[in-house]
């Protein structure tokens, strides 16, 4: 008789991830095209629509980029932490946290050189978002309490902060039907680059680089691996493991922080609820579908930028913007089951 | 008034703790049989939508519970399909289980935000205005009694027969349960979806009860809670009620407190749950010292090594 066994293969192919990913990816088209056709709308016309309206111009395509910017840097963060195989689901909170630190920086502090203003505030969104990540990151250190859960809650917390913030203390009384805060100076707007595309776009490429080296050149990337991995090897190479933990949780929450300073002094101008569009959680999926690695992240946080633009702009012809987030989430899922055939094999055996 | 007050809030805490307590206690199996499924706020949300939009269009109140709870267990089964038989990183296929469940459902029930329901799930009792303890607890939904129901039972199978012995052994050492002939696969495939299934219960209940209606995102974090919860619960469905009962108590009072004379901006009363359920979650870590309860194999996925 014949039986079917699973067996692990010893090599896995380098570029199972890619290979995963652009399979995935085909599958959620398909998947997309699928509800589309229920919901009566012709797939091919709209997907080419939104590739148009996405990528077909000078202008459409630096939109897909700055909205990129949040995407990318919010999955460094999340890449950066897992190093020391730990989760952070809260970098959509920490990206609100940025943009707060931002505006409570701008209101009370004076400077006379503008470049130098926009780098104390960039800076202050990534303390931002480390401070947003502080409790889940003491707390998991120190206590062991399950950071998946704290850093979700923090998104919570942080959301209800922003929505007291824009209807209390920094409510804009210009801005009567729509919550927010005041506008911030134009002297602190971050310029343009080339067509819309944000000079945040340029901050975005050197903290991927940043975070490759980071990850996989440094001592500290090394240390990190060594934390997350086994706490034996951790102590017989004198590797203080918490610490360690502690340090990747504070950067990557900076990380998304930052994303969500640029957010602010690019495209908002200003603190309200439009400063995050669910992109926190959209980089968890970027972050996971890449493998952590800092260069896919930039590539497939692209991607997915265009893909969120050309899913805001088909609202127009009566496509839900969800058709674009649940593109992505089965890209991931289509990926995690083509993984499966890179890291098994199904063999047939003969039974005894 | 003080008495009408406070029967309100228990009448309240009760409704809160049900829709908490069962998308914990589907969880709860879940874990048990050694996979973890973050996608608990996904499912309520595709229980909600599909339930609400059954009761919409047929107006059947037992056909829209039905397909519901269906339909958030299908929808777990694709957690099921990529970490039980695929192997695939349970944290990561949960999280996207969430993402997509709410991306899912908000396409789903674009046309039914904001509209009413002509038959809701109703109280079995008569008394529409209970005025002492006694007659809040026979006054209470159906789906309260369901869930007190479904405790005892959840908590005799896992004690007390075949089916939640495996299950717990599964979850605790699945090579060994593998080697002792059981089928660990199957186990752990039918033990996510009977989770699904109770947040798709859960989602029922907040869409044709609790709330009733339809909006995007309306689970705001709850599935999160359940899954602190069964933390809290340390695995164990007695004292994952009492957690939820805690953590409905304090979503009742919280909208309370100003008429009992506290002022707060109801921006930052918005926020107690959540920054209690952190506090809670540290407070409960200290004291076990690291003994939570958990099941040994939990999110380590199950591979038999062939030679």
């Amino acid at each position: 008789m014949n039986n079917f066994k699973l067996f692990k293969r010893q090599t896995v192919n380098e570029l199972s991830t890619f290979y995963s990913f652009l399979i995935g990816f085909i599958i959620a088209i398909i998947i997309g095209s699928i509800i589309l056709l229920i919901q009566d709308k012709n797939p091919i016309d709209t997907f080419s629509l939104m590739l148009r309206l996405s990528v077909g111009s000078v202008n459409s395509l630096s939109s897909s980029l700055n909205k990129a910017i949040p995407l990318i840097l919010a999955g460094l963060g999340i890449s950066i932490i897992n190093s020391v195989k730990l989760w952070n689901i809260g970098a959509e909170g920490q990206i609100f946290l940025g943009a707060i630190a931002v505006n409570f920086i701008y209101i009370n502090t004076q400077f006379n050189n503008p470049s130098f203003h926009i780098l104390v505030l960039l800076l202050a969104g990534f303390v931002g978002g480390s401070v947003c990540i502080l409790i889940p990151a003491i707390t998991k250190v120190v206590f062991g309490v399950n950071e998946i859960i704290t850093t979700l809650l923090t998104n919570y917390i942080v959301f209800g902060v922003t929505i007291f913030l824009i209807n209390g203390p920094w409510k804009d009384p210009n801005s009567l039907n729509f919550p927010a805060a005041a506008y911030v100076g134009e002297e602190v707007f971050l310029p343009t680059v080339f067509g819309k595309l944000s000079f945040g776009f340029l901050i975005c490429i050197l903290f991927t680089f940043l975070a490759h080296y980071l990850k996989n050149k440094s001592v500290f990337g090394f240390e990190m691996r060594i934390a997350g991995g086994s706490t034996m090897t951790a102590i017989y190479a004198g590797i203080n493991a918490k610490q360690k933990a502690f340090i990747a949780m504070l950067i990557g929450g900076g990380f998304a922080g930052l994303a969500g300073a640029i957010e602010l002094l690019s495209q908002t101008h200003r603190v309200s609820t439009g400063i995050s569009q669910g992109f926190g959680y959209t980089a968890i999926i970027v972050a996971a579908i890449t493998g952590m690695r800092p260069l896919g992240i930039f590539l497939v946080g692209s991607l997915f930028g265009a893909l969120s633009i050309g899913g805001s702009v088909i609202q127009t012809i009566g496509v839900s913007t969800y058709i674009a987030d649940i593109i992505q989430a089965s890209t991931l899922f289509g990926a995690l089951i083509i993984q499966f055939f890179f890291t098994y094999q199904i063999k047939r055996v003969e039974n005894d | 008034m003080i008495d009408i007050q406070l029967i309100g809030l228990l009448n309240a805490t009760l409704q809160a703790a049900t829709l908490l307590f069962i998308a914990a206690l589907g969880e709860l199996i879940t874990e048990k049989s050694g996979i973890l499924n973050l996608g608990v706020e996904g499912m309520i949300s595709v229980g909600a939508v599909t339930g609400f939009m059954t009761a919409i269009n047929t107006e059947n109140i037992f056909l829209a519970v039905l397909v519901g709870v269906l339909s958030s267990s299908i929808f777990a089964s694709i957690h099921a399909l990529v970490t039980v038989v695929l192997k695939q990183d349970q944290t990561v296929s949960g999280l996207i289980l969430t993402i997509l469940g709410l991306a899912l459902s908000s396409l789903l029930g674009k046309n039914y935000v904001g509209r009413k329901l002509v038959t809701k799930l109703e109280s079995v009792s008569s008394i529409t205005e209970p005025s002492n303890i006694i007659e809040v607890l026979i006054s209470q939904n159906i789906i309260f009694y369901l869930a007190v129901v479904l405790m005892i039972s959840t908590s005799f199978v896992l004690k007390r027969t075949m089916f939640g012995r495996r299950l717990e052994a599964v979850g605790e050492d699945s090579k060994s349960s593998d080697s002792m002939g059981l089928k660990v696969a199957k186990t752990q495939f039918i033990a996510t979806c009977v989770g699904g299934a109770f947040a798709g219960l859960s989602g029922v209940y907040l869409t044709l009860s609790y709330v009733p209606y339809w909006t995007d995102n309306m689970t705001s974090g709850r599935g999160w809670i359940a899954l602190a919860l069964v933390i809290f619960g340390g695995w164990k469905p007695y004292r994952t009620a009492l957690g939820a009962l805690l953590f409905g108590f304090l979503e009742a009072l919280v909208p309370r407190l100003q008429t009992y004379g506290f002022e707060l901006s109801p921006y930052i009363v918005k926020i107690t749950p959540y920054v209690i359920t952190i506090l809670v979650l540290v407070i409960l870590t200290i004291y076990k010292g690291g003994k939570t309860g958990a099941p040994r194999n939990i999110g380590v996925p199950f591979f038999r090594e062939n030679r």
